[in-house]
């Protein structure tokens, strides 16, 4: 019986161990394999007839997107495989927005970085800068005039470490109200242009029979956007509460919270659980009247459903003067094979031809001083341009201007919880306060 | 066969493949997690020893309070719901004639089946949109319930949800392991208990139950650790969320992966060595087995 039991525990721990090995690392994290920084011994590799791969990761699959920016990124591969043929050839690894960071963080972990890798600017690219995965791009970005052809050296603010850039943006977006016209005009419901107007706008769609707002807070960061335009309307500086100059006790953080549950009344049944895709499918479906998101949702609504674009208006988030602004960068391995090649991959994004497709047909607005035909853009980017015009400045996505990636996760999360009713919005800010007391402050 | 057995070299020899497996593919890895545990590892850096550091901040990681009860109630749920429906298949199974073999296969498919794509038709099943709900509308239910996005609850309804898909998936199992140890039943010990006047359901009670002890243990440990590492199913159809109200051990210990705290992923899977191991031998002491001549 003794036998049995003990042959029963070691079954038992053989079974459980295809899981716990998973944790592992096959190279020993710092064996023979890895360079001085302890990562794996590089990506890219050579091939028998001569042609070097590259391989280039990003969060959508591009056989399957109706994303219109995507099918940009895809022709632009397409081309540089054309244009390089017999020399380069770009693998794309691709995969979904919310797997994204997961798998690219085992590749890199495992030693195998792609040479070319998309990511958020902020604490994510930090990630990968600090432990140098990321190489620095001057070098190639003072060749032959790269540099000049973006629109200010400002672009390159959010990618900038120690005075070296890790990272070039693609383009920039910004987070905006996008609202159905036709439905705004039916309920009787006006733009808004504050808080006071905002909640009326959505009675107004709700006695309408409508759904005001469509959100996602099952992909967390959606609902985050919100509630980091409401922390900016009362005013928190997030500088300050890393620095421990500021509580998140100060009330603002409360304030922001009570205004958010007050809004989440308006929000979809679903919102809970709904993704980011199935919230903005919401919108273009015409089931809801008002969608806020990035402005890279343009390519996203006029790819799933180009009939729309003549309904589509866009408003700034109301009571705020700032507006949310992000880019897409692409950021090159250090441990690349080819750090040639993939650098002039990254300069493919960047040239005129993928620019000005950026700005025509993925509704984007682009970095470089390319002239594109305003009147082939989708007419969502003029009033985002607008939107943009009117702001008196920018700032980064709430959960990305935090101190480490992890902290925005968890501001994400402690949203979320208030709008579900775990948490109040007082026991949000303490529990934000203790956050940062105990992992940010020094 | 002994002459083999006295042959050292042979046995040497066929027992390296495995022996080198084994070591390589599970030994070290799991040495190598436990010692990660006590690192702050960042998969990129070298490991730093930081003791039990990651351990202590489990007892303070509130996802992983949950994650542990959401675990917790899969254990029992599972156990309980398939060792209970697993044995009534098995029973009515091995008591029909007509239509066994049929039913035997359409009750055991799901288990061959992924359960990434099976999450994925459950996910379309229980989707406000479309399946379920679809109907219950048409059938005039104005609020269907939210199957995988409701939070209320000590264990909040998508865990019920779950829960019951992975009994509809992994149930087949149980009851093939049943089925196999009830058909080793000698036929005269059931013909004997008819002969002393004993009715079926009281054969099933004192003849059947008792010689198929051993595999209850058996299939309830297979059971407990399936549902402690269990992962796939919840991954497609919640992701854990909504905000983490569906986290179990092993999907928390995925998402560490994001933030790159391999240390405090590796942690999180010793805690579940430590929880298989504990309710394997709960079981085996619990489930008490004696050996019958069938």
């Amino acid at each position: 019986m003794k036998k049995r039991r003990i042959l029963a525990t070691l079954m038992t721990a053989a079974m459980f161990a295809t899981t716990l090995g998973g944790c592992g690392n096959s190279s020993g994290g710092t064996g023979a394999s890895t360079n001085s920084n302890g990562n794996g011994g590089g990506s890219g590799s050579g091939k028998s007839d001569g042609v070097q791969e590259i391989t280039w990761m990003f969060w959508d699959d591009l056989d399957a997107t109706e994303d219109l920016i995507s099918l940009g990124y895809k022709e632009t591969i397409e081309r540089f495989n054309k244009d390089y043929e017999g020399k380069y050839h770009v693998k794309p690894i691709t995969t979904n927005l919310e797997e994204y960071y997961n798998k690219l963080n085992a590749l890199v972990a495992a030693g195998d970085t792609p040479d070319v890798f998309i990511v958020s600017p902020g604490p994510q690219l930090t990630d990968y800068v600090e432990p140098g995965v990321a190489a620095p791009l001057d070098d190639y970005l003072n060749k032959d005039g790269w540099k000049d052809t973006f629109t200010s050296d400002a672009v390159f603010t959010q990618q900038t470490y120690d005075g070296k850039i890790y990272a070039v943006p693609l383009n920039t977006a910004a987070a905006c109200c996008f609202y159905n016209t036709e439905m705004f005009e039916k309920a009787g419901a006006k733009v808004p242009t504050n808080w006071d107007e905002m909640i009326t706008a959505c009675d107004k769609l709700k006695a309408a029979g409508y759904t005001p707002i469509t959100i996602s807070a099952g992909t967390a960061w959606c609902l985050s956007m919100v509630a980091g335009y409401l922390c900016e309307a009362e005013g928190v500086e997030l500088a300050k509460l890393a620095d421990g100059s500021a509580s998140w006790e100060d009330g603002k953080l409360e304030s922001a919270a009570t205004k958010l549950v007050d809004l989440s009344k308006y929000f979809q049944k679903t919102a809970a659980g709904d993704t980011n895709d199935v919230a903005t499918a919401n919108f273009y479906n015409e089931e809801a009247a008002i969608l806020i998101q990035g402005s890279w949702v343009i390519g996203q609504i006029n790819g799933s459903n180009p009939d729309f674009e003549s309904k589509c208006g866009v408003f700034q988030f109301p009571g705020v003067d700032r507006i949310i602004a992000k880019s897409d960068s692409l950021c090159m391995s250090s441990t690349s094979k080819n750090p040639d090649g993939a650098a002039a991959l990254i300069k493919y994004f960047t040239d005129d031809t993928a620019q000005k497709y950026t700005a025509e047909k993925g509704g984007k607005i682009p970095v470089t001083k390319v002239k594109y035909d305003e009147a082939a853009a989708p007419k969502q980017l003029s009033y985002v341009m607008d939107v943009f015009g009117k702001a008196k400045g920018t700032f980064g996505f709430y959960n990305e201007s935090m101190p480490t990636t992890e902290t925005g996760a968890h501001f994400d999360d402690t949203m979320v919880a208030v709008f579900l009713g775990d948490m109040k919005p007082a026991e949000a800010a303490k529990d934000m306060e203790d956050y940062y007391k105990a992992n940010c402050r020094k | 066969m002994e002459k083999m057995l006295r042959n050292k070299k042979a046995l040497l020899v066929f027992m390296l493949p495995a022996f080198l497996l084994f070591t390589l593919v599970l030994f070290i890895p799991i040495i190598q997690s436990v010692y990660y545990s006590l690192c702050e590892y960042k998969g990129m850096t070298k490991p730093v020893f930081i003791g039990f550091d990651n351990y202590k901040n489990l007892l303070h990681d509130k996802t992983f309070g949950i994650a542990l009860k959401n675990s917790m109630f899969f254990l029992v749920f599972s156990c309980v719901s398939q060792l209970l429906v697993g044995l009534i298949y098995a029973a009515i199974l091995t008591n029909i004639k007509k239509g066994r073999n049929l039913f035997k296969n359409i009750i055991y498919l799901p288990c061959v089946l992924s359960s990434a794509a099976l999450g994925l038709l459950w996910l379309f099943i229980f989707g406000p949109k479309l399946g379920i709900n679809q109907l219950l509308i048409k059938w005039g239910v104005e609020d269907p319930p939210l199957w995988l996005m409701s939070t209320k609850g000590t264990i909040p309804l998508p865990m019920w949800m779950i829960a019951f898909v992975s009994l509809w998936q992994f149930v087949g199992q149980s009851m093939m392991l049943y089925m196999a140890q009830i058909s080793g039943i000698s036929k005269s010990l059931m013909e004997a208990s008819y002969i002393d006047g004993c009715t079926k359901p009281m054969t099933f009670r004192y003849i059947t139950l008792p010689l198929i002890k051993p595999m209850v243990a058996t299939a309830m440990s297979l059971n407990a650790i399936g549902s402690l590492k269990f992962f796939d199913l919840i991954w497609n159809m919640t992701t854990g969320g909504p905000n983490h109200k569906t986290e179990v051990l092993a999907t928390h210990l995925y998402q560490q992966f994001k933030y790159f705290k391999y240390g405090y992923a590796s942690a999180i899977g010793v805690v579940l060595l430590i929880l298989c191991l504990l309710v394997t031998l709960f079981i085996n002491k619990v489930v008490k087995t004696e050996q019958y001549e069938m």
